[in-house]
């Protein structure tokens, strides 16, 4: 979830393969043969030996993110430093096989994955190589990336690339034609929404139909102008509780927005939900710089965004920059091979020809490197440098099994929000279900 | 597997026809082909069925999260399921899953089985018709219902075509409506399913019967209730274990169409054990919902077969 570049949520392929085979028949049967496939699942794609080609397990599946990897390893393999192969799997494959390449007898060597919480994870399980020699030679690095990548014992296990930032992406023409501006406060946010609301325009939009998770954007951003970042990573991490007054408060304010929202979002996903904003049909839509795949080149220029409005001056202002990198199997049969491959994704080069061949619009990495030359892009490069935290999204800063108990949480009081109480009860007890594992 | 045992339970015939020569074969020593043709699939589905069923129930009784090896604490998470509102929920939504989806689907098959039997001018194209939907993926069915039911899509608009329009809502996203929302494609596809097995049977009936009965004066609802039925048990019974089976596995249209929400108001105890699979990494959860799945299909189908034999004896 929730997105390198993402690619689209819905994969018949392999939706049909488990409906049809994983549960088919005597529902347990089918189970059972599914769930001890990913026990003694040896096969993978991989073949490494000590000397081989790297293999590169990638989930860029959207076509530009997938020929931009490509063009990386083929610069790569010239360069003579090691040879290396990329394999494109499906996301939504990708997501659910992790855990089975990690295990198995003979894994891929390097993935493209995120950063923070949801790496860590895998690396206390002692299942990720350890890449400090790598950081070595990253001095210039800013000191928060050496953090996100570092494990709870201290050694580096992630190799970040690029980032991307969230925000309330609008269109300039519409914004003048209905006389607004950006708000900068919640006070300016809330006359905002009201004006729009006036002009008849759903001042909110969102797309929650199928990509739920879309509304924890709103979840986290309240909670870190209200709480700040720490809690809502500690909140995450299990160390606070999801049904303390402080989160309720972060629903309380979400209330008073809750009238704007645009009544269709619920039904649809964000990619249609994008399709409204550009044609008018939504005033803004909180969303990750990704849902630009689904815009139509012709209205990238059109775009603008302002950020999440500020609550609480006193709260030191974080934003959403999730991190995408990769990581490495700590099984891996060429070790050296495969950290020149991490190292050489490091270079401001190599982050340079991603950005360039790619669509999406995202941010390398290096401190060097250029992010791509427009407007949007130098603006969302300011925010994230002024901003004093950075988190990186739900899943992230959690795991993606934490995410479930989220988007049943979230919906859940979008449509009865008079339930929040119960609502917050019943998301601790899930999450604890999930802490315990 | 459903045409061979149509053509078995319904032909009983031919079976005491073949019954001579096999047991004239018995006695002669066992044909090497013939001990290959059984042991050979026996193995292969015994490394492929049977051995993961059987460790399904080993993981039920252990805590697991697909990475570090599975750890035994006994029946936790039975236990767990026992006290689980959203595994109750399921529960409940796959009951009238069953209910709604299993009953419908053979009322309106079997209806339509009667309508289209005879062979008349036409008749060929819709059962062509019925029968189309099955042929479709289910998420490609799925697909053109998303369409169907999204907002100011055919449904809508046929609402508010026909002044009704206090009705129009976001079908798939109301807890009200999901659920019936998601059973209504999967019964669009399932009666032409069940229409083809009852075709079958219907087919397998003998003329005579139904003459005998016209000459005895038996009317056409009695030739139905007397006649008809009585000779579709053995169909019955493949009806019966199809639609329980389809029940309990529905999974594709709900997770395509809703993804067993809005916060798990669509939820099915198929999507209930791959969320808890694959989205919160608890395989041992997730086994213990797959046994529960796997029992509740083996005390229904079982119960028809006992009372089936019972009265044969």
């Amino acid at each position: 979830m929730r997105k390198g570049p993402p690619v689209t949520d819905f994969d018949p392929g392999r939706r049909r393969f488990l409906g049809n085979l994983g549960l088919a028949g005597l529902g347990a049967l089918g189970a059972g043969s599914l769930l001890s496939a990913c026990a003694s699942s040896a096969s993978g794609p991989a073949k490494g030996d000590s000397s081989g080609a790297v293999t590169l397990q990638s989930n860029l599946s959207s076509p530009q993110a997938k020929t931009a990897i490509e063009k990386l390893i083929e610069t790569f393999n010239k360069q003579g430093k090691g040879t290396a192969t990329v394999n494109t799997i499906a996301s939504e494959t990708f997501r659910t096989q992790l855990p089975t390449y990690l295990t198995s007898a003979n894994p891929p060597d390097v993935y493209t994955w995120y950063a923070g919480s949801v790496a860590n994870d895998y690396a206390s399980k002692g299942l990720l190589l350890d890449v400090s020699d790598v950081w070595q030679g990253l001095g210039e690095y800013p000191q928060s990336l050496r953090t996100l990548s570092t494990d709870a014992t201290g050694k580096q296990v992630f190799v970040p690339m690029t980032n991307y930032w969230w925000g309330f992406f609008y269109r300039k023409s519409n914004f003048a034609k209905w006389g607004v501006q950006e708000p900068k406060t919640w006070a300016d946010f809330l006359a905002l929404c009201e004006t729009l609301k006036g002009k008849g325009v759903p001042p909110i939009g969102i797309g929650l139909g199928d990509t739920p998770w879309v509304a924890s954007a709103w979840f986290d951003y309240l909670n870190i102008r209200i709480n700040g970042a720490p809690f809502h990573r500690d909140l995450l991490a299990g160390r606070q509780r999801f049904d303390d007054p402080k989160v309720k408060a972060v629903f309380t304010r979400w209330r008073e927005v809750l009238p704007y929202f645009d009544p269709k979002g619920k039904a649809y996903p964000f990619q249609e939900a994008t399709t409204a904003l550009l044609a008018g049909k939504t005033g803004m839509f909180l969303i990750g710089t990704f849902f630009a795949d689904a815009a139509p080149k012709d209205a990238l220029g059109d775009l603008d965004f302002f950020r999440f409005p500020i609550i609480d001056p006193a709260v030191p202002v974080a934003e959403e920059a999730p991190t995408d990198g990769f990581f490495a199997s700590a099984k891996t049969r060429n070790p050296d091979g495969t950290k020149a491959l991490l190292t050489y994704f490091t270079t401001a080069e190599a982050q340079e020809e991603y950005v360039r061949s790619s669509s999406g619009i995202v941010l390398p990495v290096h401190p060097k490197a250029k992010a791509a030359d427009s407007p949007l892009v130098s603006k969302g490069k300011a925010m994230l440098a002024s901003a004093a935290e950075l988190t990186q999204f739900f899943n992230r800063d959690s795991s993606d099994a934490l995410q479930p108990t989220a988007d049943t949480a979230l919906t859940k009081f979008m449509d009865k929000p008079d339930q929040i109480d119960a609502i917050l009860r019943e998301w601790q007890a899930g999450a604890e279900k999930v802490f315990k594992g | 597997m459903s045409v061979s045992t149509i053509a078995e339970t319904a032909g009983t015939e031919t079976s005491t026809v073949a019954g001579t020569p096999r047991r004239r074969r018995r006695s002669q020593r066992l044909s090497p082909l013939l001990v290959a043709f059984v042991l050979v699939p026996f193995a292969v589905e015994s490394i492929w069925v049977f051995w993961p069923a059987l460790q399904g129930f080993w993981f039920s009784l252990t805590s697991w999260d697909g990475q570090t090896p599975p750890e035994f604490i006994g029946i936790d998470n039975y236990a767990e399921l026992a006290g689980d509102a959203t595994f109750r929920g399921a529960l409940v939504n796959t009951v009238i899953w069953l209910v709604l989806f299993g009953g419908l689907s053979v009322v309106g098959g079997f209806g339509m089985a009667l309508l289209l039997q005879r062979e008349r001018r036409g008749v060929g194209f819709y059962r062509a018709a019925l029968f189309t939907p099955v042929v479709f993926s289910l998420v490609v069915t799925a697909l053109v219902w998303r369409v169907f039911y999204q907002p100011d899509g055919v449904a809508d608009q046929i609402l508010r075509a026909v002044g009704l329009e206090h009705l129009v809502r976001a079908w798939l996203a109301d807890p009200q409506t999901a659920l019936y929302a998601v059973i209504l494609p999967a019964l669009w596809r399932q009666i032409g399913y069940v229409m083809v097995l009852f075709l079958a049977g219907l087919k397998a009936i003998d003329p005579a019967l139904h003459e005998a009965a016209r000459v005895d004066g038996a009317n056409g609802w009695q030739r139905l209730w007397r006649v008809t039925i009585p000779q579709l048990k053995g169909v019955n019974a493949v009806v019966l274990s199809v639609i329980v089976i389809d029940s309990l596995r529905s999974f594709d249209i709900v997770w395509s169409l809703t993804r067993a929400g809005p916060y798990h108001s669509s939820e099915l105890l198929s999507t209930y054990m791959y969320s808890a699979a694959f989205q919160s990494l608890r395989l041992g959860y997730a086994s213990a919902i797959a046994v529960v799945i796997f029992v509740l299909a083996l005390a229904v189908i079982l119960g028809y077969l006992v009372r089936a034999f019972r009265e044969e004896a």
